[in-house]
């Protein structure tokens, strides 16, 4: 068999195999965690560090650039204000995560561009990782406003943790116990 | 042999972490609104001056007299990429009433557009602009992709838009038409 023939086969079977996978949830590994109060939603999907690793290589990080942050418990977070009373606003450096009885803010994307900096990344990378990250300020009208970025837990591969996220005054829920595998 | 194994293995692995990807944004993904949230004071547009696809320079100013349509992408933003086609059908309907649409790429190539335009359907007709070092975004107060204003005929934000929405839905096209039948009321 040629080496071509083998690769086509071999994408045919990934397909096959990834598309069984989904049809029987036998994913468990790949968990989205979802919560929905006040009209605000909020969920977090894993992403493994070799696609977080692919997906900036992509943008032009090398990467022995990119996998100091890969190698931190990366999520895509979806934030979306479905039907709040009104706009809600926050900032990201409110929310917390907790592991372990320890309680950190999200580390910021000025901290991850300095770090990337001191390893000559290009700068359109730089910008792409900040448009990336969900924002660390934003408002969200109820017209269904929402985003979709990534966000670093700065935790190790194999942690658990619970995540509270706020908003204005007094407006805030957790996903507790959230697994990084 | 061991030359060939390695081949494999490489080209395995890029099939690999592409299918992963492919999948991670896939499965789950959030639905695309329709909501235009009318901003309570009208501010006045920032400035825009920047280069087309074919390197001409486009200001916004000289659009003043049109209902302009103006939306920061990136085309590895998955709700970008997912509202794009809606863009265009935006673009289609209202092109002959006075409207405009302007698709602000952030931070990318020509090269890197041009292959993503070409994989969608239908492939746009309007108007994309390059702000290559994110200046013209800061300017408009953009803190996530995709975000979309819609400016009036007078220069003025009259709408925004905070992620990803379906632009040919009936309650976006009517409020971007409203706005060229101003005058007109």
């Amino acid at each position: 068999m040629s080496l071509t023939k083998f690769i086509i086969s071999t994408i045919v079977s990934i397909v096959f195999v990834d598309g069984f996978a989904i049809a029987q949830d036998k994913e468990p590994e790949v968990k989205t965690w979802e919560k929905t109060e006040y009209g605000v939603t909020f969920s977090l999907r894993q992403i493994p560090p070799d696609v977080v690793n692919a997906f900036y290589n992509g943008r032009g990080f090398a990467i022995n650039q990119i996998e100091p942050y890969a190698q931190t418990c990366v999520y895509t977070v979806v934030l979306r204000n479905d039907s709040a009373p009104g706009r809600i606003h926050f900032l990201r450096n409110d929310w917390r995560v907790t592991s372990n009885n320890e309680s950190n803010q999200i580390r910021t994307n000025s901290s991850w561009l300095k770090q990337f900096k001191q390893t000559n990344t290009k700068p359109s990378a730089l910008i792409a990782f900040r448009l990336a990250q969900i924002p660390e300020e934003q408002e969200y009208e109820p017209s269904g406003d929402w985003n979709q970025g990534m966000l670093s837990t700065n935790l190790a591969i194999g942690s658990q943790f619970d995540i509270t996220i706020n908003w204005d005054v007094d407006n805030e829920f957790s996903i507790k116990e959230v697994k990084c595998i | 042999m061991h030359l060939v194994s390695s081949q494999f293995k490489v080209l395995a692995s890029i099939v690999v972490v592409l299918f992963s990807i492919t999948n991670t944004y896939a499965v789950e993904q959030p639905p695309l609104t329709h909501g235009l949230t009318k901003l309570t004071i009208p501010e006045i547009a920032p400035s825009l001056r920047l280069q087309d696809m074919d390197e001409e320079y486009l200001d916004i100013n000289s659009l003043k007299g049109k209902v302009v349509v103006v939306n920061f992408w990136a085309t590895w933003c998955p709700p970008c990429r997912r509202e794009m086609s809606s863009l265009e059908r935006l673009y289609l309907a209202t092109k002959d009433n006075n409207v405009e649409v302007l698709a602000v790429n952030v931070g990318e190539d020509i090269d890197s557009v041009f292959s993503f335009i070409n994989s969608i359907e239908p492939s746009p007709n309007f108007t994309i602009l390059f702000d290559t070092d994110s200046s013209v975004m800061d300017k408009w107060k953009v803190f996530g992709l995709p975000t979309t204003y819609v400016v009036n005929p007078e220069g003025y934000i009259i709408y925004r838009a905070v992620g990803g929405r379906e632009f040919d839905h009936p309650d976006i096209l009517e409020k971007v038409i409203s706005l060229t039948n101003k005058d007109k009321t």
